[in-house]
């Protein structure tokens, strides 16, 4: 015992986890000893810090390019423009989450889990100022912070732990709709412990395997080792799994439509922006990183997966009529698009998919964000038909909505078009036309039903009971602002961030 | 590889169930059968359960509570064992680290106090 | 940064800013921004016009192996270049014409909607879509990047889908959905064959491409296969034509002029500088395709003519077979056969705009486009009927107007393929040449001659200003187009035989 090693850390390169984390633990602090009229402006300056803190230190750790804590966390090129991208995503989000005037104390409540309609519960919804939310805020961003960073598959599963508990719970905050916030966050918990469960058993049989759980280690043993591949391909299954259902891809895919209606909207756009990220982060690092020798086994399978998640994605889209279910499942249909991305298993694919996570997440959180303005007395209209005539009462708002519709239909100009694109061309240069081609007749499929929802705006007439588009307050002004401007800039110039993730794309091992 | 590793466990199992087998079907012959309330309940353990509300089956929340609160501070004992075993060896880094595991725990603990979790009524 | 450059950007520039100050002006200055829209596009005009460059003055300034392309300007910076994606703008003897075109056209739409806004107003927004298209065909005609060239053509879809869709006639809404339909198609095909071009030859480059060929023989089937079928459904190419009627029949009068005057060219416009020149190999291989689908256009087109009964829709069918001709022209992948389809896109675009506006003129008096109902109106306005007569005639291809050289060299060039599958075609097009005759002689019967229908009776007979303003520019210039053919043909000669070379190698 007494030659124990104990590991080397570098602090530095922890700074934004241990900030996130830090200013969390603060934030659990403040609810319980402030009072309760004075939390909601402390608790967002101090998320709003921690957040940018967090972002000053990623910047500083730029050039980067270690393995530290003892081989758990990697901080290299990837890590830190995805860190990168996970704050910037995530300080707009909480913009929107920070937003109070449009609704009289904001959208959220204090007690996630008591009985909707109950007593209790009606009380909480008429009282205005719980400010639970910023502290899972911050414990979620740095959990996925952790995610992208994992260098070993037990740090990967704690820090999934880490991001998604905060995550379940924040779905069944709404302070409208109790009773269906409460099945959302139901329904994410149970399959994504589910999901939990298949990952963790996957690196059961990895260890078996290798003997090993960090990354380099498995590496290796895939090079040579004399346990049975079964072994290997059955963890790299279960992993994937486990990855797959937070990235939202077909068939694990089940829950985003429910969740994502459900989910309080601020919180429904943190988790299509910042979740996919992370996700994505970790699948590219256990991809390119642990399995790059086994591709050529596991790329027909994944390949599979990708069309199978733009079908469904692209297919299903088609028949919503409610703006959240709708961006629910273009943003399944994204994941596929993605994934066309990862399998491209090249530095152009990394690139490119690191790209494409950032465009689409600022034009997703500004998505979700226009919703959050539509209301009438019961809160959000999210159907479609309501949003009739909207172009007629509103222009402005209505323009910045349809921008953001055709960057999702990948129309040239936005950020949509060069992200695709740039997926895309990794891929064909990898010779995965099939997926490429896939990707191009679905993303036509997908164009309709943003197109559906362009039309009913400007062209039909309003109706009566059209509802209102709520003035935005500074914040969700602020977050619309920036989430249009990035769709626009990132379409129009893409080229310094797409040097960015070029340069920044190279793992450590 | 060979199989042969395996033959101590395949016996094992079948062991396990052929006592699983006995138990149950020799049990009925030759045990007394006394039966009362109790043993009829579906956890047959002996002990009356608490008085139910109407409906039966709901325990007050409370109780969960209490039992999530234990299995915290439980895991912070499991933590601290290894930890005080060799602390000499881990030093200042370790104590430092302890005391911050323990803080974390705290934090939460306040928050539930605060928030009045720890009020019975 | 060399003038040419400024005014390669500028005419980009200048009516995209166009568009942005004319959409961004309140409502009550509905006026004045359409005001502010016309000057837009007619300093547009005035800077495309400034991009001729006389003569052959840099021609051999190539050396003495020079590319297949040399465009008169050239604009070539890095857009992304992670990406390989270049911003490559230029513009030569070929696409000069069309370029010069759209300006003119867009100025003319322009200018009538200053004077008169179809229904339900809002004319701001209605300038400020024509000059985002306006955007989107003069990027597509400088383009010349593959991606660049997508990107653009891209552009165009959606403010034109608007126009439709909000200032069209009573069955807008499907129209609209339908030509929306049929061009997103188009779209995918096109970008999957440019991403095929782009990932065979890692360049996008289309001169790079045209110069060197690189690709294989497989590639380059596939690639234009792909491209042609994307652009074919632009152009239209039958069978892939059914939008078109659909759409230029339910436009508002200005949507109709510039969709027939030059958004079908950016289709075969396309099909000669990039799937003609990037795989020449698979247009060699696919023209005999290209050309008897070409002929039945001409056909099928003329004789749905023959039965049409709406004067909107006779015009839009008769545009199927004209670009027949110019598909049929591109087909046979001569000099003359290509000098045919250039210059036949350009006498289309002068003569059935003008059409076009004719037609939105009858219509706003008469308030109906049925034939049956139409009938002397030679009689109550004679000025209209004979500018109506000009049209025809010129449509119809009478020498000496513009509309004669694209159908006559067509016919020529196929027969100068020779062979006996390129004569049959010639031949069978020119008996569609006579069809044509048919049907805008049996138009202008119907219209023009005869006793005063009730509806004619009753329409207002004189012209107003601002029609003849818009009217006036695009008949002389199918005056000039047919007398002087050489004024498109001459510039266009040295880039043709350098494309031919480059098919024919």
């Amino acid at each position: 015992m007494s030659d124990l090693q104990l590991p080397h850390i570098n602090y530095a390169a922890l700074a934004p986890m241990l900030i996130l984390f830090g200013a969390a633990c603060a934030g659990i602090l403040i609810e319980a000893f402030v009072p309760r009229e004075r939390r909601y402006p402390v608790q967002l300056g101090l998320s709003l810090a921690g957040v940018v803190a967090a972002g000053v230190a990623v910047i500083t750790q730029a050039g980067t390019r270690t393995i530290t804590a003892g081989g758990a966390i990697a901080v290299d090129g990837p890590t830190v423009f995805l860190q990168g991208a996970i704050l910037a995503l995530g300080l707009v989000a909480l913009l929107f989450v920070g937003e109070r005037s449009l609704e009289a104390g904001g959208p959220f409540v204090a007690q996630a889990a008591l009985i909707a309609g109950s007593e209790p519960d009606r009380r909480q919804v008429v009282r205005p100022g719980a400010t639970e939310v910023y502290p899972l805020m911050l414990f979620a961003i740095g959990g996925m912070e952790l995610f992208v960073a994992a260098n070993d598959l037990l740090t990967m599963f704690v820090a999934l732990e880490v991001f998604s508990l905060p995550l379940y719970l924040m779905c069944a905050l709404a302070r409208r709709r109790r009773l269906l916030s409460q099945e959302a966050a139901l329904k994410y918990f149970l399959l994504g412990s589910y999901s939990s469960g298949f990952f963790l058993f996957g690196i059961a049989l990895i260890y078996g395997f290798a003997g090993r759980v960090d990354f380099a280690g498995i590496h290796a043993a895939a090079l040579g080792s004399d346990r049975s591949n079964a072994l290997l391909y059955g963890g790299l299954a279960l992993l994937s799994i486990g990855l797959l259902f937070k990235a939202a891809a077909a068939p694990f895919h089940v829950w985003t439509p429910d969740v994502y209606q459900g989910a309080p909207t601020p919180v429904t756009g943190f988790m299509a922006a910042c979740t996919k990220v992370a996700a994505f982060g970790a699948l590219l690092r256990v991809l390119y990183v642990a399995f790059d020798r086994v591709s050529w086994d596991y790329r027909p399978v994944l390949g599979v997966v990708a069309i199978l998640t733009m079908l469904v994605g692209a297919v299903f889209a088609v028949t919503q009529t409610d703006l959240k279910r709708l961006l629910a499942y273009s943003s399944i249909a994204n994941a596929g698009y993605l994934l066309v991305g990862v399998l491209a298993m090249s530095k152009d694919g990394l690139s490119s998919s690191m790209f494409y996570l950032v465009a689409y997440g600022f034009t997703v959180l500004a998505a979700f964000g226009t919703l959050t303005l539509v209301r009438d007395a019961d809160g959000e209209a999210n159907h479609l038909s309501r949003w009739a005539g909207l172009g007629r009462r509103s222009p402005v708002f209505a323009a910045a909505f349809t921008f953001l519709l055709l960057a999702f239909a990948g129309i040239p100009l936005t950020s949509g078009f060069t992200s695709k694109f740039a997926v895309f061309a990794a891929a064909l240069d990898d010779g995965q036309t099939w997926l490429v081609v896939a990707g191009v007749i679905t993303s036509m499929v997908l164009a309709f039903p943003y197109l559906r929802v362009v039309v009913m705006m400007w062209l039909s007439e309003p109706a009566e009971s059209t509802p209102t588009v709520s003035i935005p307050g500074v914040l969700t002004s602020t977050g619309l602002a920036i989430g249009v401007a990035a769709t626009l800039v990132l379409g129009l110039v893409p080229a310094p961030l797409l040097d960015l993730s070029t340069k920044a794309a190279e793992f450590v091992r | 590889m060979s199989l042969s590793a395996y033959v101590p466990i395949l016996g094992l199992f079948a062991l396990a169930a052929a006592f699983a087998l006995f138990s149950v079907t020799v049990a009925p012959f030759v045990g007394p059968r006394r039966y009362n309330r109790a043993k009829l309940e579906a956890y047959e353990c002996g002990i009356e359960p608490t008085p139910q509300p109407i409906g039966g089956g709901r325990f007050p929340v409370k109780f969960y509570l209490t039992a999530m609160l234990f299995i915290v501070f439980d895991i912070e004992i499991i933590f601290l064992y290894p930890w005080a075993v060799s602390f000499d060896a881990l030093g200042a880094f370790g104590f430092v680290e302890m005391l911050l595991f323990i803080g974390t725990v705290f934090v939460a603990y306040t928050y539930i106090w605060r928030r009045g979790g720890l009020d019975w009524d | 940064m060399s003038a040419g450059q400024v005014a390669l950007v500028a005419t980009l520039a200048v009516p995209a800013v166009g568009a942005s100050v004319v959409a961004a002006l309140p409502s009550r200055a509905d006026r004045a921004a359409r005001l502010v829209g016309t000057v837009a596009a007619a300093v547009t005009l005035v800077v495309s016009a400034a991009l001729y460059r006389p003569g052959d003055g840099g021609w051999f300034s190539f050396g003495p192996n020079p590319p297949a392309i040399r465009p008169w300007h050239d604009l070539d910076v890095s857009w992304a270049s992670g990406l390989d994606l270049r911003f490559h703008l230029g513009v030569d003897g070929i696409s000069y014409p069309l370029v010069v075109l759209t300006a003119l056209l867009t100025l003319l739409c322009c200018g009538y909607t200053l004077w008169h806004v179809p229904d339900p107003g809002r004319g701001r927004l209605l300038t400020a879509l024509l000059l985002a298209i306006e955007v989107g065909i003069l990027g597509t005609f400088l383009a010349l990047d593959l991606v660049l060239f997508f990107v653009f053509f891209e552009v165009v879809l959606l403010p034109m889908y608007a126009v439709i869709a909000v200032w069209g006639g009573p069955d807008r809404r499907h129209a609209a959905r339908k030509f929306v339909l049929y061009t997103l198609l188009g779209s995918v095909l096109l970008l999957v064959g440019v991403f095929t071009v782009v990932s065979a030859a890692g360049t996008g480059d289309i001169v790079a491409l045209t110069a060197a060929n690189p690709l294989s023989r497989g590639t380059q089937l596939a690639a234009f296969t792909l491209l042609a079928l994307g652009l074919a459904v632009k152009a239209p190419l039958w069978p892939l034509h059914t939008w078109l009627p659909d759409a230029h029949t339910e436009a508002p009068t200005v949507g109709s002029v510039i969709l027939a005057g030059v958004l079908l060219k950016m289709g075969t416009y396309g099909l000669i500088r990039v799937a003609v020149g990037v795989a020449p190999e698979g247009a060699r291989w696919a023209a005999p395709v290209v050309g008897s689908l070409a002929v039945a256009a001409i056909i099928v087109g003329s004789l749905v003519c023959l039965a049409q009964r709406e004067l909107k829709r006779l015009i839009a069918y008769s545009s199927v077979g004209h670009m027949g001709f110019v598909m049929l022209g591109i087909a046979t992948l001569t000099a003359t056969g290509l000098q045919a389809a250039l210059i036949g896109n350009v006498a289309h675009g002068i003569i059935t705009g003008l059409l076009f506006f004719l037609a939105g003129a009858v219509k706003d008096r008469a308030h109906t486009g049925l034939l049956d109902d139409l009938g002397g109106l030679r009689e109550r306005a004679p000025g209209l009927a004979g500018v109506l007569g000009f049209a025809a005639i010129a449509s119809l291809g009478l020498p000496g107007l513009a509309g004669f050289w694209g159908e006559a060299f067509a016919v020529v060039g196929s027969l100068r393929r020779g062979g006996p599958l390129w004569s049959t075609l010639a031949a069978i097009a020119a008996l569609g040449g006579a069809l044509t005759a048919a049907y805008f002689l049996r138009l202008l019967r119907r219209v023009s001659h005869g006793p005063a229908s009730p509806v004619v009776a009753a329409m207002p007979a004189g012209l107003a200003r601002p029609e003849l303003a818009s009217w006036g520019p695009l008949v002389l210039l199918a005056l000039a187009v047919g007398l002087v053919p050489a004024l498109v043909l001459g510039m266009a000669h040295d880039p043709v035989q350098a494309l031919t070379e480059v098919v024919n190698r």
